[in-house]
């Protein structure tokens, strides 16, 4: 769907209203004003970084309607029991203290041409650069049987929070001997390896809780991230638990019915006790309104990551169309930092140096077992691209998978400490 | 082998590192970096340049990075304090 980015001011009384709403930040003093949207891995590092940086020079806003940031990344740990929910939810108080004019609300329309942030609460925030970084979306009828009125009888829980807790609790409640299916996501889509941490996680939680029931996996892929590392461990340590059905096996041919908990898989219909759907994922909703979409993501600069549509407007993490890099946290508090220094430069004349960016994920399989893959990128005109990039090896020692676990521990430390200060 | 560090670029390029690092120089699965002496950070980074040092992480990180590169980042973190 193509919006036109002035349609939501309309000629509606909801236009008047929003045209007659304060100002958010309406000091009046000049300094250039930088508006990002969505408080996580790319949008919280930005707005962090920039405030930090600037030293007062730049008016920060970020608008996020959450109170508390719940991560995605260690989300599946928190199903497997190895973190508590409090471990994964942060608040926005240290980036205030910053200096970081904190915003809980929804941005719901973007006006490029009078440069303004028009919020669900009524109010219009001016920007000279605006930053997106709104995460994904699901695409609306991806998995048939499902869309939002069924996520509370099939959850997502990719975006973590409520979703998350709501999958453990179902989780906890499986009968004995009972069936966890996944309708796992295809390409491209956020944390490439996290549905099979996921699957690896839940795997964890029945083996210990309730060790005859099994779990389903229907994949509308042929391979998936780690692939042989994940086989290799779900082998080792949940040997005939987890089912994985892939394209070539019918696992593209898919559909639920939240009423009377079945999969069908390639025509077979199964019942189920558990059914955590992933639907295929696009850029967040406030990209699209911006009109800096591109089917389904938003295509950026690599130097920067300014916008093909617009030099003004910036998109960080899974929603960008930037190149090589996965959708992850790491990769987007990464192009977070890069843009951050960018933006700068361009408003205050900052030295802007060369665009660098790195990722990393970990996965664990089970305790103390955890492996990764990471990749350095550049900058190139066409895009972000490779430059280096590791995986950990099969058949790995105990040692190493243990020092691999406590590595993602110190990153998780590391990284959300870098987005919240 | 004195190259002078860049200090501001020291703090940029030092943004990749703090994904991981903590700034305030605690520890827990992942080493402290800040408030190292010159000689011994730009031997550890040219170590895992090498390949001698085994972190597959840190190894593609220091791959990229140019000798002046890498004593901007030792003069940003020796500012550090542990």
């Amino acid at each position: 769907m193509t919006i036109n980015r002035r349609h939501f001011l309309g000629t509606s009384a909801a236009a008047a209203a929003a045209l007659a709403a304060p100002m958010v930040k309406a000091d009046g003093h000049g300094k250039p004003r930088v508006v990002v949207v969505g408080g996580g891995a790319g949008g919280a590092t930005a707005a962090r970084y920039i405030a930090k940086d600037s030293k007062g020079e730049i008016d920060v806003t970020l608008i996020e309607p959450s109170r508390m940031y719940y991560t995605c990344f260690f989300s599946n740990l928190y199903l497997g029991g190895f973190k508590e929910i409090e471990d994964i939810g942060h608040s926005y108080g240290t980036l205030a203290s910053g200096g970081v004019n904190v915003v809980h609300d929804w941005a719901i329309g973007v006006d490029r041409d009078a440069k303004t942030v028009t919020l669900a609460g009524g109010a219009t925030v001016a920007y000279d650069k605006l930053i997106l970084s709104p995460g994904i979306d699901f695409v609306e009828g991806a998995v048939e049987g499902w869309d939002l009125s069924a996520q509370n009888a099939m959850p997502h829980a990719y975006k973590a929070g409520s979703q998350s807790e709501l999958l453990k609790a179902q989780l906890m409640a499986m009968p004995e001997g009972g069936t966890f299916a996944m309708v796992a996501p295809p390409n491209p889509y956020r944390c490439p390896p996290g549905p099979y941490e996921r699957v690896s996680m839940v795997a964890h939680f029945l083996k210990n809780n309730n060790p005859t029931a099994k779990i389903i996996v229907a994949d509308p892929k042929p391979k998936f991230s780690k692939m042989a590392l994940f086989q290799e461990g779900w082998a080792n340590n949940y040997e005939g638990m987890i089912d994985w059905i892939g394209s070539d096996f019918g696992g593209d041919n898919v559909s639920v019915d939240a009423n009377a908990m079945t999969v069908t898989i390639d025509g077979e219909v199964t019942n189920v006790d558990v059914c955590n759907v992933i639907p295929a994922m696009k850029a967040g909703r406030i990209a699209e309104l911006a009109g800096v979409t591109d089917g389904n993501w938003a295509p950026v600069n690599a130097i920067d990551m300014s916008t093909k549509a617009d030099p003004d407007v910036y998109v960080l993490g899974d929603s960008s169309q930037q190149g090589d890099m996965p959708k992850s946290g790491f990769s987007a508090n990464s192009q977070a930092k890069v843009c951050a220094n960018a933006v700068r430069g361009a408003l205050t004349g900052s030295r802007v140096f060369p665009a660098k960016f790195a990722n990393t994920c970990w996965s664990l399989i089970d305790t103390n077992n955890g492996v990764k893959v990471g990749a350095t990128y550049e900058a190139t005109d066409e895009k972000i691209a490779k430059v280096d990039g590791f995986i950990s090896a099969t058949g790995e020692s105990a040692d190493v998978r243990k020092a691999t676990y406590e590595e993602s521990e110190g990153w998780y430390t590391g990284i959300t400490t870098d987005m919240f200060g | 082998m004195a190259l002078e560090g860049d200090l501001e670029y020291g703090e940029y390029l030092a943004s990749e590192c703090t994904t991981c690092h903590q700034v305030d120089g605690s520890a827990n699965g992942i080493p402290s970096i800040t408030g190292w002496e010159t000689e011994p950070f730009v031997t550890a980074l040219h170590a895992y340049k090498a390949k001698h040092r085994d972190n597959e992480v840190m190894q593609i990180i220091a791959n990229r990075m140019s000798d002046e590169e890498i004593a901007a980042l030792a003069a940003h973190f020796k500012t550090l304090e542990n």
